[in-house]
């Protein structure tokens, strides 16, 4: 949530651009213009890949890979679309293609999957356990959560970025809170959550 | 939780926390969340576990990201065209509808290449097939051929028999003139005799062959008949073809008297358009000249012969010897009167090779393909070929199934396991 970009946030001294006219300047040959949306994504677009990748290093590939193909397609950028949504767009087709490479490398080429980062302190222990909660989620609904959560999507654009109707993504979304509330509240067997449960009085 | 309690829906609830409400359904959700205890919980729940979530941050980006980023930013607007990411990346972009796509893109060309060039080669064995199979009346297209080609068959009998019939009845008188100048000549000895090497008037066989193409068929044939009896002509030969689908023709040898032959021709040509003529003619003055010569001296020997028997007397073996000379000249003799009769016949009766053709028009309704029969035919045929191929598919499956099963298993198992395997590495991803 602390991601999430506002417009407002950058530029305070003059008038806010969009992302939309940003985008559209610097096609025109203006490198501030990106440096400006770099400034207002970078750490929304990292965290959309460090949530979902476990691999640190990984994700910040993904992160760059995905602002290059942004640069790349610059020219080819249509207004029409809103740039957060665009931009998701396309750092969710390059996950889709890492994870079918690393799931096709991992079963075929018997390389280990990507494991997730060792426990160092009760900080990074509370993300491994969100990480593991939100796993258990049924995949979809797991998308939706995180796009809905992290990046502040809306509905409408959820759908649009996942090619679902609009009803399925809030009863999905809806079913998605429940679980993981459920499964924040009751720890039960599981040591971790008993430490969240810590983590998270504490916090 | 129960709906028909609460005005409000659960999902309702939450999307009225995500802000995703009109402002009057908002409003609604809002009054009732003040009322109703277990709503107000419910929402709660939704709250705390954002904020459970918010508790999932991430590390700022690495200063290296920026730089690398903020680099082919520069390259970029200073006008550089973009290094195009390797083709390895881009085909790994592809979704699966991407490959579903292309796959049954080349798939479909495949088989339509297929598809369109062994079409031609089965139907054309699929006929031959059905040529060998029902050989009597099966299929619609033997059937018709046969009945075309044998229509002027069953024609040709009949009308010959006619023409041939008008030919005895009008031949006798002819051959009795023929005769009758025979005789004349043969009577006249002398005066024949005396014309021969005075006059030799060249005798010409004379034969032309014309095709002529007709507009009303019906009609022309009725005028050949009329131009025929007009110049006391007649017809050898005649065949007439009616065949379906192609247009009606008629071949005729027609024998027409020397003198009218001109004018016959004339109006044999105005049946229709001329496609071709050809005219030859044939000197047999030699040839004839010839016959008479020897024909009078066997005449004469056959006149010594008889003056001998009537004068003289002798032994019984002689004149049997003479008798039996005579008859023998005596065959001599008619045989060459009937050459001689024959040669003349060919100078006084011109032959007219004549083919009539009809022009042809295409009919829309070709009246004897009815089209109940063929619907019925094909509706057979369809029947036939659908039970014949599924007949094949079992047969196939008898045969072959083991063994696909077979192949199946050793080739299916390691793929499913394979596609299990990476089912459940990617759900962990």
């Amino acid at each position: 949530m602390n991601d999430a970009p506002r417009d407002s946030e950058t530029d305070g001294s003059q008038t806010p651009q969009s992302n939309e006219q940003l985008m559209v300047e610097f096609s025109r040959g203006q490198t501030d213009a990106f440096s400006a949306l770099f400034a207002r994504y970078k750490q929304p677009l990292f965290g959309f890949f460090r949530r979902r990748v476990a691999d640190p290093a990984q994700a910040e590939e993904l992160t760059q890979e995905t602002f290059l193909a942004v640069l790349r397609a610059a020219a080819r950028y249509q207004q029409s679309a809103l740039f957060r949504t665009y931009l998701y767009a396309v750092g969710f087709k390059i996950l889709r293609a890492y994870r079918r490479k690393a799931a096709f490398r991992a079963t075929f080429l018997g390389e280990q999957p990507p494991g997730s980062e060792p426990v160092i302190d009760n900080a990074i222990e509370t993300q491994a356990l969100m990480r593991q909660a939100v796993g258990r989620l049924e995949r979809l609904d797991r998308e939706i959560l995180l796009l809905r959560e992290f990046e502040q999507l809306s509905y409408a654009e959820i759908a649009g970025l996942l090619g679902l109707p609009l009803n399925t993504v809030r009863s999905r979304l809806f079913r998605a809170r429940q679980a993981l509330h459920d499964l924040l509240a009751a720890p039960a067997s599981h040591p971790a959550a008993q430490e969240f449960a810590h983590s998270k009085e504490r916090l | 939780m129960n709906t028909v309690i609460h005005p409000v829906a659960p999902e309702e609830v939450m999307a009225f926390l995500d802000g995703e409400l009109a402002e009057t359904e908002a409003q609604a959700v809002s009054a009732h969340l003040d009322r109703c205890a277990e709503c107000a919980d419910l929402a709660e729940r939704f709250r705390s576990t954002s904020e459970s979530l918010a508790q999932w941050t991430v590390p700022p980006v690495p200063s290296s990201l920026e730089e690398a980023v903020m680099n082919e930013a520069t390259y970029v607007a200073a006008g550089h065209v973009p290094t195009r990411p390797s083709l390895n990346l881009r085909l790994s972009m592809w979704s699966w509808k991407h490959w579903a796509l292309g796959g049954g893109g080349v798939l479909a060309t495949a088989l339509i290449l297929l598809a369109g060039s062994s079409a031609i080669l089965f139907h054309s064995n699929r006929l031959a097939k059905q040529r060998v199979a029902y050989p009597e009346s099966a299929t619609t297209e033997a059937y018709y051929q046969a009945q075309a080609t044998d229509q002027p068959a069953a024609l040709e009998p009949r009308q010959s028999a006619v023409f041939g019939a008008a030919g005895a009845l009008r031949f006798p008188a002819l051959a009795q003139a023929a005769k009758a100048s025979a005789e004349r000549r043969g009577g006249g000895g002398g005066a024949a005799r005396a014309e021969s090497p005075a006059a030799p008037a060249p005798m010409i066989a004379r034969s032309v062959s014309l095709s002529i193409v007709v507009k009303d068929f019906a009609a022309a044939r009725a005028s050949l008949d009329l131009i025929l009896a007009r110049h006391r002509g007649y017809a050898a030969q005649l065949t007439a073809a009616t065949q379906e689908n192609a247009p009606r023709s008629l071949q005729a040898s027609l024998r027409i008297p020397a003198p009218e032959l001109a004018a016959a021709l004339a109006e044999l040509k105005t049946l229709g358009r001329m496609q071709n003529e050809t005219q030859s003619g044939e000197e047999v003055t030699q040839q004839h000249a010839d016959l008479a010569a020897r024909l009078q001296n066997s005449r004469e020997t056959e006149e010594r012969l008889r003056a001998i028997l009537e004068q003289r007397t002798g032994r019984i073996e002689d004149v049997l010897q003479v008798e039996q000379e005579i008859a023998r000249v005596r065959g001599e003799i008619e045989q060459m009167e009937a050459e001689q009769q024959a040669l003349e016949h060919r100078v006084e009766f011109a032959s007219v090779d004549l083919q009539l053709t009809e022009e042809y028009k295409a009919e829309l309704n070709p009246p004897s393909a009815s089209v109940s029969n063929r619907l019925h035919n094909a509706f057979v045929a369809g029947l036939r070929n659908a039970a014949e191929t599924v007949l094949g598919i079992v047969l196939f499956l008898e045969e072959d199934g083991p063994v696909l099963l077979i192949w199946l298993a050793i080739l299916g198992l390691p793929v499913f396991l394979l596609v299990r395997r990476y089912r459940r590495v990617r759900a962990k991803l």
